[in-house]
Protein backbone atom coordinates (compact mmCIF):
# COMPACT_ATOMS: atom_id res chain seq x y z
CA UNK A 1 0.00 0.00 0.00
CA UNK A 2 1.56 3.30 -0.99
CA UNK A 3 0.78 6.26 1.17
CA UNK A 4 -0.36 9.47 -0.45
CA UNK A 5 2.34 12.14 -0.28
CA UNK A 6 2.11 14.75 2.47
CA UNK A 7 -0.09 17.64 1.52
CA UNK A 8 -0.30 21.22 2.71
CA UNK A 9 -3.08 23.60 1.82
CA UNK A 10 -1.35 26.95 1.63
CA UNK A 11 -3.54 30.02 1.24
CA UNK A 12 -6.30 27.79 -0.05
CA UNK A 13 -4.18 25.96 -2.65
CA UNK A 14 -3.27 22.30 -2.14
CA UNK A 15 0.37 21.29 -2.56
CA UNK A 16 1.40 17.64 -2.67
CA UNK A 17 4.90 17.22 -1.33
CA UNK A 18 6.35 13.87 -2.37
CA UNK A 19 9.76 13.30 -0.85
CA UNK A 20 9.25 15.84 1.92
CA UNK A 21 11.99 15.00 4.45
CA UNK A 22 10.82 14.01 7.93
CA UNK A 23 13.10 16.59 9.56
CA UNK A 24 12.10 19.58 7.41
CA UNK A 25 10.57 22.56 9.17
CA UNK A 26 7.45 24.23 7.88
CA UNK A 27 9.46 27.46 7.52
CA UNK A 28 11.86 25.81 5.05
CA UNK A 29 9.08 24.04 3.18
CA UNK A 30 7.33 27.35 2.61
CA UNK A 31 10.41 29.31 1.65
CA UNK A 32 12.54 26.82 -0.25
CA UNK A 33 10.21 24.10 -1.46
CA UNK A 34 7.21 26.30 -2.31
CA UNK A 35 9.18 29.47 -3.00
CA UNK A 36 7.02 31.59 -0.71
CA UNK A 37 9.63 33.91 0.72
CA UNK A 38 7.18 36.17 2.54
CA UNK A 39 7.53 34.14 5.73
CA UNK A 40 10.85 35.16 7.26
CA UNK A 41 13.52 33.40 9.25
CA UNK A 42 14.88 35.48 12.09
CA UNK A 43 16.21 33.34 14.90
CA UNK A 44 15.03 29.81 14.09
CA UNK A 45 14.64 29.21 17.84
CA UNK A 46 11.19 30.59 18.65
CA UNK A 47 12.52 33.92 19.86
CA UNK A 48 11.52 36.51 17.27
CA UNK A 49 8.16 35.67 15.67
CA UNK A 50 9.33 36.52 12.12
CA UNK A 51 8.32 33.05 10.92
CA UNK A 52 4.74 33.19 12.26
CA UNK A 53 2.06 31.66 10.02
CA UNK A 54 -1.43 30.35 10.71
CA UNK A 55 -2.08 26.61 10.90
CA UNK A 56 -5.82 25.97 10.76
CA UNK A 57 -6.22 29.61 11.78
CA UNK A 58 -3.91 29.46 14.81
CA UNK A 59 -0.73 31.51 14.93
CA UNK A 60 2.21 29.10 14.82
CA UNK A 61 5.99 29.48 14.73
CA UNK A 62 6.93 27.77 11.48
CA UNK A 63 10.57 27.47 12.59
CA UNK A 64 9.53 25.21 15.47
CA UNK A 65 7.09 23.09 13.49
CA UNK A 66 7.95 20.07 11.37
CA UNK A 67 6.17 20.31 8.03
CA UNK A 68 4.99 16.71 8.33
CA UNK A 69 3.38 17.51 11.68
CA UNK A 70 0.89 19.72 9.83
CA UNK A 71 0.24 17.26 7.00
CA UNK A 72 -3.24 17.84 5.61
CA UNK A 73 -3.80 21.12 7.36
CA UNK A 74 -4.41 24.64 6.15
CA UNK A 75 -1.55 27.11 6.33
CA UNK A 76 -2.04 30.84 5.86
CA UNK A 77 0.94 33.06 5.10
CA UNK A 78 1.48 36.70 4.34
CA UNK A 79 1.02 35.79 0.65
CA UNK A 80 -2.72 35.22 1.30
CA UNK A 81 -4.76 36.91 -1.41
CA UNK A 82 -7.32 39.70 -1.00
CA UNK A 83 -10.03 37.08 -0.40
CA UNK A 84 -8.52 36.62 3.07
CA UNK A 85 -10.24 39.69 4.45
CA UNK A 86 -8.55 39.54 7.87
CA UNK A 87 -5.01 39.44 6.51
CA UNK A 88 -5.87 42.08 3.89
CA UNK A 89 -7.27 44.38 6.56
CA UNK A 90 -4.15 44.07 8.72
CA UNK A 91 -1.85 44.69 5.75
CA UNK A 92 -3.76 47.92 5.00
CA UNK A 93 -3.58 49.00 8.62
CA UNK A 94 0.22 48.55 8.56
CA UNK A 95 0.48 50.53 5.33
CA UNK A 96 -1.78 53.30 6.61
CA UNK A 97 0.12 53.58 9.89
CA UNK A 98 3.53 53.34 8.24
CA UNK A 99 4.21 50.48 10.61
CA UNK A 100 7.31 49.13 8.91
CA UNK A 101 10.79 50.20 7.94
CA UNK A 102 12.88 47.31 6.62
CA UNK A 103 9.76 45.14 6.71
CA UNK A 104 11.54 41.95 7.73
CA UNK A 105 9.43 41.49 10.84
CA UNK A 106 6.15 42.58 9.24
CA UNK A 107 4.84 39.24 7.95
CA UNK A 108 5.21 37.80 11.44
CA UNK A 109 3.42 40.73 13.06
CA UNK A 110 0.60 40.55 10.53
CA UNK A 111 0.09 36.82 10.99
CA UNK A 112 0.18 37.05 14.81
CA UNK A 113 -2.57 39.65 14.65
CA UNK A 114 -4.53 37.62 12.10
CA UNK A 115 -4.44 34.61 14.43
CA UNK A 116 -5.83 36.61 17.32
CA UNK A 117 -8.58 38.22 15.25
CA UNK A 118 -9.63 34.78 13.97
CA UNK A 119 -9.53 33.32 17.46
CA UNK A 120 -11.79 36.12 18.72
CA UNK A 121 -14.28 35.53 15.92
CA UNK A 122 -13.41 38.58 13.80
CA UNK A 123 -12.93 41.33 16.38
CA UNK A 124 -10.21 41.46 19.02
CA UNK A 125 -9.63 44.04 21.72
CA UNK A 126 -6.54 46.23 21.83
CA UNK A 127 -5.20 44.26 24.81
CA UNK A 128 -5.71 40.96 23.01
CA UNK A 129 -3.98 42.22 19.88
CA UNK A 130 -1.02 43.51 21.87
CA UNK A 131 -0.82 40.20 23.73
CA UNK A 132 -0.70 38.43 20.37
CA UNK A 133 2.40 40.48 19.49
CA UNK A 134 4.32 39.56 22.66
CA UNK A 135 6.58 37.17 20.76
CA UNK A 136 7.30 39.43 17.76
CA UNK A 137 10.48 41.50 17.67
CA UNK A 138 11.12 44.52 15.47
CA UNK A 139 14.60 46.03 15.23
CA UNK A 140 13.55 49.15 13.31
CA UNK A 141 10.33 50.85 14.27
CA UNK A 142 10.52 51.12 18.03
CA UNK A 143 7.00 49.62 17.95
CA UNK A 144 5.10 52.91 18.22
CA UNK A 145 3.96 52.79 14.60
CA UNK A 146 3.03 49.13 14.98
CA UNK A 147 0.84 50.01 17.95
CA UNK A 148 -0.79 52.69 15.78
CA UNK A 149 -1.53 49.99 13.21
CA UNK A 150 -3.08 47.90 16.00
CA UNK A 151 -5.25 50.88 16.96
CA UNK A 152 -6.65 50.90 13.44
CA UNK A 153 -7.79 47.31 13.91
CA UNK A 154 -9.72 47.96 17.10
CA UNK A 155 -13.41 48.82 16.78
CA UNK A 156 -13.79 52.59 17.13
CA UNK A 157 -10.11 53.12 16.29
CA UNK A 158 -8.87 55.79 13.83
CA UNK B 1 19.27 18.98 11.91
CA UNK B 2 20.53 15.42 11.59
CA UNK B 3 18.10 13.30 9.60
CA UNK B 4 15.68 11.25 11.59
CA UNK B 5 12.62 9.22 10.92
CA UNK B 6 9.34 10.78 12.11
CA UNK B 7 6.81 8.29 13.43
CA UNK B 8 3.25 9.38 14.19
CA UNK B 9 1.50 6.58 16.06
CA UNK B 10 -2.26 6.71 16.42
CA UNK B 11 -2.57 4.59 19.53
CA UNK B 12 -0.75 4.31 22.83
CA UNK B 13 0.26 0.73 22.01
CA UNK B 14 1.80 1.82 18.72
CA UNK B 15 3.60 4.68 20.45
CA UNK B 16 5.09 2.35 23.04
CA UNK B 17 6.10 -0.12 20.34
CA UNK B 18 7.78 2.68 18.38
CA UNK B 19 9.73 3.61 21.51
CA UNK B 20 10.68 0.03 22.27
CA UNK B 21 11.87 -0.88 18.78
CA UNK B 22 13.98 2.26 18.41
CA UNK B 23 16.50 0.94 20.89
CA UNK B 24 17.80 2.64 24.00
CA UNK B 25 18.54 6.33 23.58
CA UNK B 26 17.63 6.28 19.88
CA UNK B 27 14.19 7.90 20.10
CA UNK B 28 12.97 11.35 21.09
CA UNK B 29 9.36 12.05 21.91
CA UNK B 30 7.76 15.10 20.26
CA UNK B 31 4.80 16.77 21.96
CA UNK B 32 4.63 20.42 20.87
CA UNK B 33 8.24 20.48 19.71
CA UNK B 34 8.91 24.04 20.87
CA UNK B 35 11.83 22.87 23.02
CA UNK B 36 12.86 19.61 21.34
CA UNK B 37 13.36 21.16 17.89
CA UNK B 38 15.97 23.53 19.28
CA UNK B 39 17.89 20.58 20.69
CA UNK B 40 17.68 18.75 17.39
CA UNK B 41 19.00 21.77 15.51
CA UNK B 42 21.89 22.21 17.92
CA UNK B 43 22.69 18.48 17.93
CA UNK B 44 22.23 18.28 21.68
CA UNK B 45 19.98 15.34 20.84
CA UNK B 46 20.58 13.13 17.82
CA UNK B 47 17.78 10.56 17.74
CA UNK B 48 17.31 8.15 14.87
CA UNK B 49 13.59 8.30 15.43
CA UNK B 50 11.25 11.06 16.57
CA UNK B 51 7.88 9.91 17.84
CA UNK B 52 5.11 12.49 17.59
CA UNK B 53 2.28 12.23 20.09
CA UNK B 54 -0.07 14.43 18.11
CA UNK B 55 -2.48 11.64 17.14
CA UNK B 56 -2.86 10.24 20.63
CA UNK B 57 -6.18 11.07 22.33
CA UNK B 58 -4.45 13.07 25.04
CA UNK B 59 -5.57 16.63 24.26
CA UNK B 60 -8.03 16.50 27.08
CA UNK B 61 -9.22 18.53 30.04
CA UNK B 62 -11.34 16.66 32.57
CA UNK B 63 -12.89 17.70 35.85
CA UNK B 64 -13.91 15.26 38.56
CA UNK B 65 -15.43 17.46 41.20
CA UNK B 66 -12.53 19.44 42.53
CA UNK B 67 -9.88 17.55 40.59
CA UNK B 68 -8.49 18.52 37.24
CA UNK B 69 -6.75 16.16 34.82
CA UNK B 70 -4.96 17.72 31.87
CA UNK B 71 -3.94 15.50 28.96
CA UNK B 72 -0.22 15.77 28.36
CA UNK B 73 -0.53 16.99 24.76
CA UNK B 74 -3.24 19.60 25.27
CA UNK B 75 -1.81 22.86 23.87
CA UNK B 76 -1.12 25.41 26.59
CA UNK B 77 -3.28 27.96 24.81
CA UNK B 78 -6.34 25.72 25.31
CA UNK B 79 -5.52 25.36 28.99
CA UNK B 80 -5.21 29.09 29.62
CA UNK B 81 -8.45 29.80 27.78
CA UNK B 82 -10.57 27.50 29.87
CA UNK B 83 -12.57 29.83 32.16
CA UNK B 84 -12.89 27.22 34.87
CA UNK B 85 -9.14 26.66 35.01
CA UNK B 86 -8.61 30.40 35.35
CA UNK B 87 -11.13 30.57 38.16
CA UNK B 88 -10.26 27.46 40.14
CA UNK B 89 -6.51 27.28 39.44
CA UNK B 90 -5.56 30.94 38.93
CA UNK B 91 -1.87 30.24 39.56
CA UNK B 92 -1.84 27.65 36.79
CA UNK B 93 -3.51 30.01 34.30
CA UNK B 94 -1.06 32.80 35.21
CA UNK B 95 1.94 30.51 34.79
CA UNK B 96 0.75 29.25 31.42
CA UNK B 97 0.40 32.84 30.24
CA UNK B 98 4.01 33.44 31.25
CA UNK B 99 5.24 30.83 28.76
CA UNK B 100 6.65 32.16 25.49
CA UNK B 101 4.11 33.86 23.27
CA UNK B 102 0.58 33.12 22.07
CA UNK B 103 1.95 31.46 18.92
CA UNK B 104 4.32 29.31 20.95
CA UNK B 105 1.52 28.29 23.31
CA UNK B 106 -0.56 27.07 20.39
CA UNK B 107 1.92 24.18 20.16
CA UNK B 108 3.67 23.90 23.54
CA UNK B 109 2.17 21.42 26.00
CA UNK B 110 2.13 20.84 29.74
CA UNK B 111 3.44 17.28 29.35
CA UNK B 112 6.31 18.45 27.17
CA UNK B 113 7.23 21.16 29.65
CA UNK B 114 7.46 18.71 32.55
CA UNK B 115 9.32 15.98 30.69
CA UNK B 116 11.77 18.41 29.10
CA UNK B 117 12.14 19.92 32.57
CA UNK B 118 14.02 23.10 31.75
CA UNK B 119 15.50 24.56 34.95
CA UNK B 120 13.72 27.89 34.35
CA UNK B 121 10.33 26.36 33.50
CA UNK B 122 7.49 28.71 34.39
CA UNK B 123 5.09 25.80 34.83
CA UNK B 124 6.97 23.54 37.20
CA UNK B 125 6.82 25.87 40.25
CA UNK B 126 3.03 25.98 39.95
CA UNK B 127 2.77 22.22 39.52
CA UNK B 128 4.76 21.85 42.74
CA UNK B 129 2.53 24.29 44.62
CA UNK B 130 -0.56 22.38 43.50
CA UNK B 131 0.90 18.94 44.40
CA UNK B 132 0.41 17.88 40.80
CA UNK B 133 0.91 14.24 39.87
CA UNK B 134 1.75 12.60 36.57
CA UNK B 135 0.01 9.56 35.15
CA UNK B 136 2.53 7.54 33.19
CA UNK B 137 2.04 4.65 30.81
CA UNK B 138 4.87 2.26 30.12
CA UNK B 139 5.98 -1.25 29.29
CA UNK B 140 5.75 -2.25 32.94
CA UNK B 141 2.27 -0.83 33.38
CA UNK B 142 0.83 2.45 34.53
CA UNK B 143 2.05 4.43 37.49
CA UNK B 144 1.39 7.75 39.19
CA UNK B 145 4.15 9.96 40.51
CA UNK B 146 4.25 13.32 42.26
CA UNK B 147 5.88 15.98 40.06
CA UNK B 148 8.21 16.81 42.96
CA UNK B 149 9.55 13.23 42.85
CA UNK B 150 9.56 13.01 39.08
CA UNK B 151 12.00 15.90 38.75
CA UNK B 152 15.54 14.88 39.50
CA UNK B 153 17.70 17.71 38.29
CA UNK B 154 18.00 20.16 35.46
CA UNK B 155 16.55 18.33 32.45
CA UNK B 156 16.60 15.02 34.28
CA UNK B 157 13.41 13.24 35.19
CA UNK B 158 12.32 9.90 36.54
CA UNK B 159 11.04 8.51 33.24
CA UNK B 160 11.89 4.86 32.62
CA UNK B 161 12.75 3.66 29.10
CA UNK B 162 9.57 3.31 27.09
CA UNK B 163 7.44 5.40 29.43
CA UNK B 164 5.21 8.30 28.35
CA UNK B 165 3.38 10.93 30.37
CA UNK B 166 -0.30 10.56 29.63
CA UNK B 167 -1.73 13.27 31.87
CA UNK B 168 -1.14 15.69 34.69
CA UNK B 169 -3.48 15.46 37.63
CA UNK B 170 -4.28 18.28 40.04
CA UNK B 171 -5.80 16.73 43.14
CA UNK B 172 -7.55 19.83 44.44
CA UNK B 173 -8.57 23.28 43.17
CA UNK B 174 -6.55 25.84 45.12
CA UNK B 175 -6.51 29.59 45.50
CA UNK B 176 -3.12 30.24 43.94
CA UNK B 177 -0.89 32.74 42.19
CA UNK B 178 2.24 32.85 40.04
CA UNK B 179 4.50 35.91 40.01
CA UNK B 180 7.70 36.25 38.00
CA UNK B 181 10.48 38.72 37.34
CA UNK B 182 12.29 38.94 34.00
CA UNK B 183 13.60 41.46 31.49
CA UNK B 184 10.78 41.26 28.95
CA UNK B 185 7.21 40.35 29.85
CA UNK B 186 6.71 37.96 26.92
CA UNK B 187 8.96 35.36 25.34
CA UNK B 188 11.62 35.63 27.99
CA UNK B 189 13.01 33.47 30.75
CA UNK B 190 12.12 34.32 34.34
CA UNK B 191 15.03 35.27 36.57
CA UNK B 192 12.99 34.50 39.68
CA UNK B 193 9.47 33.22 40.17
CA UNK B 194 7.14 32.36 43.02
CA UNK B 195 4.20 29.98 42.92
CA UNK B 196 1.92 30.14 45.92
CA UNK B 197 -1.13 28.04 46.72
CA UNK B 198 -3.40 27.43 49.69
CA UNK B 199 -4.80 23.95 50.23
CA UNK B 200 -8.35 24.13 51.58
CA UNK B 201 -8.19 20.41 52.48
CA UNK B 202 -5.19 20.55 54.79
CA UNK B 203 -5.33 24.28 55.64
CA UNK B 204 -1.75 24.78 54.59
CA UNK B 205 0.22 26.88 52.15
CA UNK B 206 2.68 25.77 49.50
CA UNK B 207 5.49 28.04 48.37
CA UNK B 208 7.56 27.06 45.34
CA UNK B 209 10.31 29.07 43.70
CA UNK B 210 11.75 29.12 40.20
CA UNK B 211 15.07 30.52 39.05
CA UNK B 212 17.02 28.24 41.40
CA UNK B 213 19.39 25.55 40.21
CA UNK B 214 19.07 22.78 39.41
CA UNK B 215 15.25 22.81 39.29
CA UNK B 216 12.26 24.63 40.84
CA UNK B 217 11.79 23.85 44.49
CA UNK B 218 9.20 23.79 47.28
CA UNK B 219 10.17 25.84 50.34
CA UNK B 220 8.46 24.27 53.38
CA UNK B 221 9.48 26.83 56.01
CA UNK B 222 8.03 29.99 54.50
CA UNK B 223 4.89 27.97 53.80
CA UNK B 224 4.62 26.97 57.43
CA UNK B 225 5.18 30.51 58.64
CA UNK B 226 2.16 31.62 56.58
CA UNK B 227 0.02 29.55 58.96
CA UNK B 228 -3.27 27.75 58.46
CA UNK B 229 -5.38 30.51 56.96
CA UNK B 230 -5.06 34.17 56.07
CA UNK B 231 -1.68 35.32 57.43
CA UNK B 232 -1.18 38.66 59.17
CA UNK B 233 1.34 41.21 57.90
CA UNK B 234 4.06 40.05 60.28
CA UNK B 235 3.78 36.42 59.11
CA UNK B 236 3.92 37.55 55.48
CA UNK B 237 7.05 39.59 56.17
CA UNK B 238 8.72 36.66 57.91
CA UNK B 239 7.80 34.22 55.16
CA UNK B 240 9.13 36.63 52.55
CA UNK B 241 12.39 37.03 54.42
CA UNK B 242 12.78 33.27 54.86
CA UNK B 243 12.15 32.67 51.16
CA UNK B 244 14.94 35.13 50.34
CA UNK B 245 17.29 33.43 52.79
CA UNK B 246 16.50 29.81 52.08
CA UNK B 247 16.13 29.53 48.32
CA UNK B 248 19.46 28.28 46.94
CA UNK B 249 19.87 31.12 44.45
CA UNK B 250 23.11 31.63 42.55
CA UNK B 251 24.49 34.28 40.24
CA UNK B 252 24.33 33.47 36.55
CA UNK B 253 24.13 35.47 33.33
CA UNK B 254 20.48 36.31 33.92
CA UNK B 255 20.68 37.81 37.41
CA UNK B 256 22.79 37.96 40.54
CA UNK B 257 22.14 35.92 43.63
CA UNK B 258 21.54 39.10 45.65
CA UNK B 259 19.00 40.39 43.16
CA UNK B 260 17.14 37.10 43.20
CA UNK B 261 17.02 37.00 47.01
CA UNK B 262 15.45 40.44 47.14
CA UNK B 263 13.11 39.83 44.24
CA UNK B 264 11.76 36.56 45.62
CA UNK B 265 10.69 38.28 48.85
CA UNK B 266 8.83 41.00 46.97
CA UNK B 267 7.19 38.48 44.70
CA UNK B 268 6.02 36.36 47.60
CA UNK B 269 4.37 39.37 49.27
CA UNK B 270 2.53 40.15 46.04
CA UNK B 271 1.51 36.53 45.61
CA UNK B 272 0.01 36.39 49.11
CA UNK B 273 -1.95 39.60 48.42
CA UNK B 274 -3.26 38.18 45.21
CA UNK B 275 -4.39 34.89 46.74
CA UNK B 276 -6.06 36.57 49.71
CA UNK B 277 -8.02 38.86 47.40
CA UNK B 278 -9.47 35.97 45.38
CA UNK B 279 -13.15 35.40 46.17
CA UNK B 280 -12.41 31.66 46.41
CA UNK B 281 -10.14 32.11 49.40
CA UNK B 282 -11.80 30.22 52.27
CA UNK B 283 -12.74 32.36 55.21
S1 LIG C 1 12.46 32.45 13.14
FE1 LIG C 1 10.84 31.47 14.18
S2 LIG C 1 10.66 32.63 15.98
FE2 LIG C 1 12.40 33.51 15.03
S1 LIG D 1 10.62 46.96 10.30
FE1 LIG D 1 12.66 46.23 10.35
S2 LIG D 1 12.58 44.67 11.86
FE2 LIG D 1 10.63 45.55 11.98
Amino acid sequence: MTRPPPRLIVNGRPFDLPGLPDDERLLDTLRWRLGMKGTKEGCRTGGCGACTVLVDGESTLSCLTLAKEVDGRSVTTIEAGPEDAVVARIRSAFAAAGALQCGYCTPGFVMSLAGMIRERGGVASRAELLEALGGNLCRCTGYASIVRAVDRLVPGGP
Amino acid sequence: MAPFELVVPSSVEEAMAALRTAGPGEASVLAGGTDLLNDLDDHRTNPRRVISLRRLPWRTLDWTGNQLTVGSTLPLRALEQDPEVAQRFPGLAQAVQAVGSVALRHRATLGGNVVRSAPASDLIPVLLSLDAELDLVGPRGDRRVLVDRFLRSSRQVDLAPGELVRSIRFPEARPSAYFWQRVRPANDISQVAVALAFSPADHAWRVAVGGVPPRPLLLPEPARVLGTGAPGPEAVRRAARLAGEQAPFVTDRRASEEYRRRAVSALLVRAVDSVLQAPEFPG
